[in-house]
């Protein structure tokens, strides 16, 4: 499937309005500066997406909230950080520190929360900027390599996924943070039919900013 | 001072919660699903309830319908992280108070508790920019 860059430019734009309200969120709950990147979106089949991840996430370790939605389209939004960062995040969030024995269980049921939180604000805005309604399920968490969290999700070989990535960046914690969204093609064509009906005639869209700052 | 319910499955969201409540001197009570939750408002009779959406067990849609079913009046406030319309407007049309998105603001909060113990009208009405 090709996007015309049309479909690409609204759909950047879409992503973007969803991160910046999910960044907001997240800055209120820490309290520092988050920094976004532009986010990147494309079209590719199950067997692309793994290496095309383990390129942008390099091998390391990860921690991953994933949060399920289903409704007029399909598919799941991850949040993705390296253990490390999560590690500091949850300390931030609980003043628990790293030599408390039970970080493990609190680390994993804070970042379920964070995650809900975060990803609910992404796959909200969408919902809302297209008028169309989603289910989600319980967020899930997966700890390990990028491969560990592709087969998780048991994606169709044969069905096309649609990728949207944004990072961001949190300097004063020296947390970096990635967003992922994993729509089922089959549900990415009613997206886009959503899309044209409420872009209808517009046709005059602000491209965005290459970076974009939350502040407290 | 009132009797508080919170039903919220994750401890981090409990404790922001029950914090600024028992600031206020409410008395707080918790459940970690909806569940739990139901039987404690069976059991405890509480004055107002703080409920999350998406919960193991039973979400917080059930225990709204099934409040309605039973016919128990206590005001709700709803404190999901869903921000879609849609969801606002399921919440409201089943019966909820309001409907907050996490994290609410501490003011945000202590302003629909009061309104739903019945004291807010007396102080205003809040204004979430204000």
């Amino acid at each position: 499937m090709n996007l015309t860059v049309d479909q690409v430019d609204v759909l950047q734009e879409l992503v973007n309005i969803g991160v910046g309200r999910a960044a907001g969120v997240l800055n209120e709950m820490i309290g520092s500066p988050i920094c976004l990147r532009i986010p990147y979106i494309k079209v590719l089949s199950p067997q692309e997406l793994q290496p095309d991840l383990e390129i942008r996430f390099n091998g390391d370790i990860l921690s991953t909230v994933g949060l399920s939605f289903s409704g007029s389209f399909a598919g799941t939004a991850e949040l993705i950080f390296p253990t490390e960062s999560a590690s500091t995040l949850v300390e931030v969030l609980t003043g628990e520190t790293a030599g408390t024995p039970d970080l493990d269980s609190v680390k994993i049921g804070t970042l379920l929360e964070v995650g809900n939180i975060v990803l609910n604000g992404i796959m909200g805005s969408l919902s809302n900027v297209l008028a169309q309604h989603l289910e989600y399920s319980l967020p899930t968490y997966v700890e390990g390599r990028i491969d560990k969290l592709v087969n998780s999700k048991q994606l169709d070989a044969k069905a096309s996924v649609f990728l949207a990535h944004t990072r961001f960046i949190i300097e004063q914690l020296q947390i970096a943070g990635d967003i992922v969204v994993i729509f089922k093609v089959g549900s990415f064509d009613a997206m886009l039919k959503a899309i044209d009906l409420a872009f209808e005639g517009d046709n005059e869209r602000d491209p965005g900013s290459p970076e974009r700052v939350w502040h407290s | 001072m009132a009797l508080i319910l919170i039903v919220e499955d994750a401890a981090l969201i409990r404790k922001m919660l029950q914090k600024i409540l028992k600031a206020e001197g409410h008395t707080i009570l918790e459940a970690q699903n909806g569940l739990q939750g139901l039987q404690m408002i069976r059991t405890h009779n509480p004055e107002c309830i703080v409920l999350d959406l998406l919960m193991p067990e039973m979400g917080g849609r059930q225990v709204l319908m099934a409040m309605r079913e039973e016919g128990l009046q206590i005001p709700t406030i709803v404190v999901t992280a869903d921000v879609q319309q849609t969801t606002r407007a399921e919440c409201l049309e089943l019966g909820a108070l309001t409907v907050l998105n996490k994290i609410p603001k501490p003011d945000e909060l202590r302003h629909w508790v009061k309104k739903a113990i019945g004291v807010a009208t007396q102080e205003g009405i809040y204004e979430p920019n204000s």
